[in-house]
């Protein structure tokens, strides 16, 4: 499989003495998916976050093609706009329609041209099924369309990986399923993704590779099949067990 | 009645002195009308300036990945900032007239009233602004600029391209509430010999010992300014907040 596009190596992370993660090693490589799953405050988000430095780790480093990404605003801007980030909360810009939303960062980061980045966002929606609502306002869309819109404007920028985190968490019952559709679809093309998710089912048909966080720490990492059918780790056991009876 | 009213040369009631002051000294409250309005327009706008500005630094924070310049001059500037602030807030605008005027005279600055009075405006409106401008900041929630970051950009254009033209609509009632402030407080800067309205009623009310009935004019003036002003930034707020319906566009129906 070649290289790892992302590494993270020893990656802690405390909210004053609060330990959220604790020396997390992953290596990312090019076409897995891989779902983050584990109860609340087993630092799943946190993790995502340090993975596109929304967060700073206490301790370790994340690489990026064999090269730290150190906190300089160029490094990271630039490593950003190929590691992009769905959000539980879509945060789409309030102030700008669908299509805007999806042509800002390709004119403004990329300095894509009118047109390019047009075309860019429009294959895109159409892709997520949000071509119809390029002039709408985020307030006017449902949260699933919304969520549809914001992965559209991930997608605009070419990404190597995309991170979700928690993308169905915020939805309505009905809204989760097109928005897994879309994440599916999504899965086919090859893409890396890295997605923290409570959908156990989505988790065990999608994902190459599954990891369970317990308390910070990286307590199984297995391919779903294992993961899901013959877990080694006594939490994850326990955890699936309530997940699955639930 | 009114042309009667207006012909006086007799004045024998309030109202009679009232037109009669008004029609007098119709230029000079016409003049003192225009400087009021010049120094409240200049100094509010390039006070909104100095506000945006003051207020940006003020929510700026100094992160991890700014270089060690970068994290001093961002260090200093919030200082700096912080102390403008709190001085403008705490003190009165008539005094800091008196100061910044003799102040300055005195140093060897010379300025006509007029442009002390610009200046005075400009630093109170700063000040206020660039609390009203950080609250404005804060009302647009941290999502939206994490959803920015995440895609590559820039904490500059961040808040450039979305932070700051939502803060911009959420604050529009106060920047014209701190207009309209301005355009009454420029009465206190006859203090500093401005000819402005209330200079004007002051001067003319003496010459006939009738100051309620001159004061009574500048208060219909003061009145009718702010009035229109006031629909003319409910118009423009509406205005701003755009459609609230959207059109599909259904060249891309079929591509659901």
């Amino acid at each position: 499989m070649g290289e790892p596009i992302i590494s993270i190596q020893n990656l802690s992370k405390s909210f004053g003495d609060h330990e959220v993660l604790r020396k997390i090693d992953i290596d990312v490589k090019a076409g897995e998916i891989i779902c983050i799953v584990g109860s609340s405050g087993s630092g799943k988000s946190t993790l995502l976050r340090c993975i596109n430095k929304l967060e700073h780790q206490t301790l370790g480093k994340i690489m990026y093609h064999g090269k730290e990404v150190r906190d300089v605003w160029k490094e990271v801007n630039e490593y950003r706009s190929k590691v992009g980030m769905v959000f539980q909360s879509f945060n789409l810009f309030n102030n700008m329609t669908v299509l805007a939303n999806c042509m800002l960062c390709t004119r403004k980061v990329l300095h894509l041209s009118k047109e390019e980045a047009f075309d860019r966002a429009i294959t895109h929606l159409k892709a997520v099924g949000m071509a119809p609502y390029i002039h709408a306002k985020p307030a006017q869309l449902s949260g699933g369309q919304k969520q549809r819109v914001a992965i559209a404007r991930s997608l605009c920028m070419n990404p190597e990986v995309l991170l979700f985190d928690e993308p169905t968490s915020a939805l309505d019952p009905e809204m989760v399923g097109e928005v897994l559709n879309v994440m599916k679809q999504l899965a086919t093309t090859g893409l890396t993704m890295i997605i923290v998710t409570h959908e156990m089912a989505f988790a065990r048909d999608v994902s190459t590779r599954t990891i369970f966080m317990d308390r910070g720490y990286v307590a199984e990492d297995a391919p779903p099949s294992e993961l899901f059918c013959n877990p080694k780790n006594p939490r994850t056991r326990e955890f699936l067990s309530r997940y699955l009876a639930g | 009645m009114g042309f009667v009213l207006l012909s006086m040369e007799n004045p024998q009631n309030s109202l009679e002195w009232m037109v009669f002051l008004a029609k007098k000294y119709m230029n000079m409250f016409l003049e003192g009308t225009w400087l009021t309005l010049y120094i409240a327009v200049i100094g509010t706008l390039l006070g909104f300036v100095v506000g945006y500005a003051v207020g940006i630094i003020q929510d700026m924070k100094v992160s991890k990945e700014d270089n060690v310049l970068k994290k001093l001059l961002l260090r200093v500037l919030k200082a700096a900032a912080a102390v403008y602030v709190e001085v403008f807030r705490d003190t009165p605008m008539i005094v800091q007239a008196m100061i910044i005027y003799y102040g300055l005279r005195q140093a060897g600055f010379n300025m006509t009233p007029v442009f002390a009075g610009v200046f005075v405006t400009v630093l109170n409106t700063g000040a206020y602004m660039a609390e009203t401008v950080r609250g404005g900041i804060g009302s647009i929630d941290l999502g939206q600029r994490e959803g920015a970051w995440a895609l590559g950009m820039s904490p500059m254009k961040t808040m450039v391209y979305i932070v700051l033209p939502q803060a911009f609509q959420n604050i529009i009632p106060e920047m014209a509430n701190t207009f309209l402030t301005n355009l009454k407080m420029t009465s206190v800067l006859n203090v500093i010999a401005v000819q402005e309205l209330f200079m004007a009623a002051k001067t003319a009310g003496g010459n006939f010992y009738k100051y309620f009935e001159s004061y009574l004019v500048i208060a219909v003036i003061y009145f009718v300014l702010c009035f229109v002003f006031n629909r003319l930034f409910i118009f423009m707020e509406k205005r701003l907040k755009g459609k609230t319906d959207y059109a599909l566009a259904v060249e891309y129906m079929d591509n659901q």
